[in-house]
């Protein structure tokens, strides 16, 4: 193991740091559900990367650029999270069950993918694809650069809601104490629904980051999950800071390690990270 | 087994399958059919030991790969790297794969109340650790291994019929066992550790080390059936051992077949391997594994507990058991016996002595003071009703002497021994038992199981089966409760689920019994028929400390009453004196009263 | 008659809590219900505020019949809880529980003037207000708790157990407020383990036994009788 050069050291934040921030973005939806819904959604992946194939196919073989892709992505999926909800509700799901189906979900849509689009990696090409900005010798690339700026803007957003917005009171209030919540006249079952859209759209918005900067494979999903789970939990549930903050944190760790260690150790990090984490157990779990 | 009720019929059938089983590769079949009992072998082996410890306690495991994966690089490593002979290596893989096992266990389970989530998260990332780490040291390398060299012994001519044996073998060692656990004690500690995990601490069951030995179990039979698998492909790669499918299917295999019934993972594997054969073969794998999954959500969603139960219905509708209802065992006298020498039926029993003895007793909750140095003794053979206003700490006093939770200060003392650092299931064998107020049962286990299993794990010196169910016969008639002995839980009304509470409680054979509010909810007749009860409990043997809020209850019954307010005794003394006591009557009434 | 209860049993699951219970409060009344603890108090108290649902008997609000109305419109009529324990919003600050106090359509168009009220009966409670309610003591949850209750803008204020857990002092000035609001016209529903307390401001009064209403009138004549004693010490 060679220490790496400083050149090298800042590139690897920079990359690291975007990396993490894309890893934010995919948490958002994720912290949102888990800490207020308490639901965990391992779906929630799979929605991603099912977002991203097809923002992928719409550029790609229908022309339609990925602005339009997502425009059209979104509100789908918005749909889709309410009703994915509607089934918790109606078959009364417990917390176990949601992950066991929501498992199940990101594995048919796996399957789904496969079968469609088959197991070949996929490249999204655009123009923007290769452009970086080069600022003092290091490499920005820009498509990154806006993933963050996005996975920002969401993070920061989401939270200026939660905190400011009576909806995002009501949405904190219901999510600690149901029934007090309720005898001041929270509709608890409306604020859930959309809360569930909202995470699913998350979703599909990463999806389309995904598909401009990435490589897309369908067993993508499986190897996101450690990394976002452990993202989440260092990011506190329920806190979209947290998760953008945990995701770069995370993503700096990896990038870091691959560069002064064999890449192929990089997704031990987080791994690791989360397995540390759910020994010490911090109260905020 | 119980499938029919005649012992001799069981094994001869039992025999005769075994031998048909045996005789299958003889049969000179296409090698394909004998490749297809193997695969069902190899995912009823997968399937019946993931349930061992997820089905039945719950503990739903994501990262079954991890133990099978262990197993596959085990042997690929031993037999193709080191030319360790083949069958050497089964019960080498099998050993590392249930440490590994037994060292995630210990290290995640001595988390309090750990949430099921974070366990399935835990284990897939375990999942995915090793296969890095597999991946990238010499172990694999990334390259996979071949085990093309490797020599296997050969059974009736061919290498097919041995992988078909083996299979086989470890099919049968995972149903065994797993029938085996499921009417052990390992077993019903397990179970009730799924239905509640806190009143099966507090019942006598050691959670933990049964949580462990279950991991272990269940990892060690992964560990050998990937062993036998690596041989099988003879190629082995990181991608096609850690795979998602061994994660899942073990999942969906037991709750369609039913994670608590012992052939309910065997049955899974059996119909869901079959159709995934039948129904899409070859480049259709994905959607093979898109319709199990789906499957698997039906059935979360429809049919919880699986297929099984309701086959066994069928099957019991048709050749119906007789169970004969065990007879009734009289439990042997209460120890220490002069107790029972001093006490006759008809007086209380000669106050002999203190058996509890609670020394400044603190405890405090994030900043509140719940306990401010209490200092009570129990008489042995009394009844003593704890009373107070709301939050003067009266639970909390019974949670400290059950060991639910640790006192902050102060010391317990039970017949002359310390127990204030014991854990709960440690304090419910030495004899102290509890009540909950609002009934806590088992609910997936009938009445007569929930009472044996008191008795079970209780202080009660019970060495087989005609003692533990009789004497659960005993308590159950007791509580006049034997009629529902068959029934389950929540078939039963409050009043009846109250008075198991006390069955459980009792068959434990605890000489200290706490009683948390159990007239809350009865009516008069109900209540009469407790108040009865519980004065006989006290004729058996038992100290009693009941909290109340009833008062005329608590005046009745009572030999004497301790009064707590805001986490301190002000008062103690026969019910006359203490209900009298100025001091009291200021705390519940006001200054207006003190007169 | 603002509130009238009729013959209600409720019951948890198959554990009845209260039987045939019939109470009323009138349009500015203090109504008090006390008993010892495990009556039901807060069984009953929680029913009103519409957490619970009652298996028979009638529960009309200003002429509503509110079995016909969902658990989360009930504060829309003008009822408003003070819980047993206080149940503030520990991940809300102060400000944001009393806002969620007034989330109500009617209220929230007010809801400048109701702090503003709020904060005048409970001036602690405008120092604390950015702080997170989970860090308050005892005593100024309290106080905190009847503010989010008082931003509903009720007709009528639900208290459960206001004394609970606190200092005779800090008891003194809840039931200060106490008086204080209810001299602004709002009526009251107070569940007291405190009979001394209870006593002082309630017009009137219920005494709750294991689940039963057993007496019922005027303090000064409920205290001539032996049957809270009796509920309460057993004697």
């Amino acid at each position: 193991m060679a220490l790496p050069g400083l050149a090298l050291v800042e590139q690897s934040l920079i990359t690291g740091f975007l990396a993490g921030s894309l890893y934010g973005l995919l948490a958002l939806g994720l912290s949102l559900s888990w800490g207020l819904l308490k639901l965990v959604n391992i779906g929630h992946f799979a929605m991603a990367l099912l977002s991203a194939y097809l923002t992928w196919y719409f550029g790609t073989e229908l022309g339609i650029p990925a602005w339009w892709a997502g425009a059209i992505i979104v509100p789908v999926f918005f749909v889709y999270g309410i009703a994915l909800h509607w089934v918790f509700v109606r078959f009364r799901v417990s917390e176990m069950s949601s992950m066991l189906i929501t498992f199940a979900l990101a594995i048919i849509v796996e399957s789904l993918i496969q079968t469609i689009w088959t197991a070949d990696f996929r490249r999204y090409t655009t123009e923007l694809a290769n452009q970086s900005f080069l600022i003092g010798g290091l490499y920005i690339p820009k498509l990154n650069l806006l993933a963050c700026a996005v996975a920002a803007l969401l993070a920061i957003g989401t939270w200026a809601w939660l905190r400011y917005t009576y909806v995002g009171k009501a949405l904190r209030a219901c999510a600690e104490d149901t029934p007090i919540a309720s005898a001041f006249g929270i509709n608890h079952k409306t604020l859930t629904y959309l809360l569930s859209g909202i995470c699913a759209a998350y979703a599909g918005i990463a999806g389309v980051f995904i598909a401009l900067i990435g490589t897309l494979a369908p067993n993508e999903i499986w190897t996101w999950i450690g990394v976002v789970f452990a993202v989440v939990i260092i990011g506190r549930l329920g806190n979209p800071i947290g998760a953008l903050l945990g995701g770069i944190l995370i993503g700096v760790c990896e990038a870091l390690t691959q560069s002064a260690v064999n890449p192929a150790w990089a997704p031990l990090v987080s791994f690791s990270v989360l397995i540390l984490l759910l020994l010490v157990k911090p109260k905020w779990i | 087994m119980d499938l029919t009720g005649n012992r001799f019929a069981n094994y001869a059938g039992l025999a005769v399958l075994g031998a048909a089983l045996i005789a299958v590769p003889a049969l000179d079949l296409p090698a394909f059919y004998i490749a297809f009992f193997y695969v069902l072998f190899h995912w009823i082996s997968l399937a019946t030991s993931w349930a061992i410890l997820s089905g039945f306690a719950g503990y739903w495991s994501f990262g079954h790969a991890a133990f099978f994966g262990t197993g596959v690089y085990t042997t690929a490593t031993f037999a193709a790297k080191l030319g360790v002979p083949f069958l050497l290596t089964i019960p080498i893989a099998a050993l590392f794969a249930a440490a590994l096992g037994a060292g995630v266990g210990f290290v995640v389970f001595r988390l309090q109340r750990l949430r099921g989530e974070l366990f399935a998260l835990i284990t897939i990332s375990v999942t995915f650790v090793l296969a890095t780490i597999v991946s990238n040291t010499p172990i694999d390398g990334g390259l996979g291994v071949y085990l093309i060299a490797v020599k296997v012994p050969e059974v009736f001519g061919s290498p097919t019929s041995t992988f078909y044996l083996l299979g086989l073998l470890l099919a049968a060692i995972s149903v065994w066992t797993a029938w085996k656990i499921s009417r052990s004690k390992l077993g019903l500690g397990l179970f009730a550790i799924h239905d509640d995990e806190d009143v099966a601490e507090a019942k006598g069951v050691p959670t933990f080390r049964y949580k462990i030995l279950a991991f272990a179990i269940s990892s060690g039979i992964a560990g050998a059936v990937g062993s036998v698998y690596a041989l099988y492909v003879s190629y082995v790669t990181v991608g096609d051992t850690f795979d998602v499918t061994v994660i899942m299917y073990p999942v969906v295999m037991t709750i369609f077949g039913g994670a608590r019934h012992w052939l309910g993972p065997a049955f899974g594997a059996v119909v869901v391997e079959t159709a995934l054969y039948t129904a899409a073969s070859g480049p259709d794998a994905s959607i093979g594994r898109a319709v199990v999954a789906l499957v698997l959500i039906l059935v979360v969603l429809l049919l919880p507990s699986g297929v099984m139960p309701s086959i066994v219905r069928l099957w019991q509708s048709v050749f119906p058991l007789r169970r004969e209802t065990p007879r009734a065992v009289a439990p042997p006298a209460m120890v220490p016996a002069k107790a029972q020498a001093a006490g006759s039926a008809a007086a209380p029993a000669a106050l002999n002595g203190t058996v509890l003895a609670c020394t400044d007793v603190r405890k405090s909750f994030g900043g509140v003071q719940a306990l401010r140095g209490v200092s009570l003794d129990v008489k042995r053979g009394e009844i003593l009703g704890l009373v107070g206003p709301n939050g003067s700490g009266k639970s909390t006093l019974i949670n400290m002497i059950t060991g639910h939770y640790p006192l902050d200060q102060g010391t317990i003392v039970f017949d002359g021994a310390p127990i204030q650092h014991l854990s709960a299931h440690r304090i419910a064998e030495l004899g102290i038992a509890r009540s909950y107020q609002i009934p806590r049962p088992f609910n997936r286990l009938t009445v007569r199981a929930n009472v044996a299993l008191a008795g079970m794990f209780g202080a009660g010196d019970l060495h087989n089966d005609t003692e533990i169910y009789g004497q659960a016969q005993h308590w159950m008639e007791f509580a006049g409760i034997a009629g529902r002995a068959n029934d389950f839980p929540p078939q039963l009304n409050l009043h009846e689920r109250k008075f198991l509470e006390l069955a459980r409680a009792l068959a434990a054979r605890p000489r200290v019994l706490c009683l948390d509010e159990v007239l809350s909810g009865l009516n008069h007749t109900e209540i009469d028929a407790a108040l009865h009860l519980i004065r006989n409990i006290r004729e058996g043997g038992t100290s009693i400390v009941f909290v109340e809020h009833l008062m005329r209850a608590v005046v009745e019954l009572s030999d004497r009453v301790a009064v707590l307010n805001e986490g301190e005794l002000i008062a103690v003394g026969t019910p006359q004196e203490t209900m009298r006591d100025p001091h009291v009557v200021r705390v519940y009434l006001g200054e207006p009263h003190a007169a | 008659m603002l509130l009238e209860a009729k013959n209600l049993h409720i019951a948890y699951g198959d554990a009845p809590a209260v039987w045939d219970a019939t109470i009323d409060v009138g349009e500015g009344e203090i109504v008090s219900v006390i008993g010892p603890n495990g009556a039901g108090k807060s069984t009953l108290i929680n029913t009103i505020a519409g957490l619970l649902r009652w298996r028979r008997g009638t529960l009309h609000f200003g002429g509503v019949d509110l079995s016909t109305v969902p658990s989360h419109k009930v504060c829309r009529h003008g009822i408003a809880l003070v819980p047993e324990g206080r149940r503030l919003f520990t991940t809300l600050t102060v400000e944001e529980n009393l806002e969620i106090g007034g989330y109500r359509p009617e209220a929230r168009k007010l809801t400048q003037e109701s702090l503003a009220r709020v904060y005048d009966l409970f001036p602690m409670v405008r120092e604390k207000r950015h702080e997170m309610a989970g860090s308050l003591s005892g005593g100024q949850q309290q106080m905190v708790a009847i503010g989010r209750g008082l931003m509903a803008r009720p007709r009528l204020l639900l208290l459960d157990e206001p004394s609970l857990g606190l200092a005779p002092s800090v008891v003194a000035d809840v039931f200060r407020a106490v008086r204080a609001i209810h001299s602004e016209g709002v009526s009251i529903l107070l569940v007291e383990q405190n009979i001394a307390k209870a006593f002082e401001v309630a017009d009137r009064a219920y005494v709750l036994e294991d689940g039963r209403i057993v007496a019922e009138g005027v303090p000064s004549e409920l205290l001539a009788q032996s049957r809270i004693r009796e509920a309460y010490l057993g004697l």
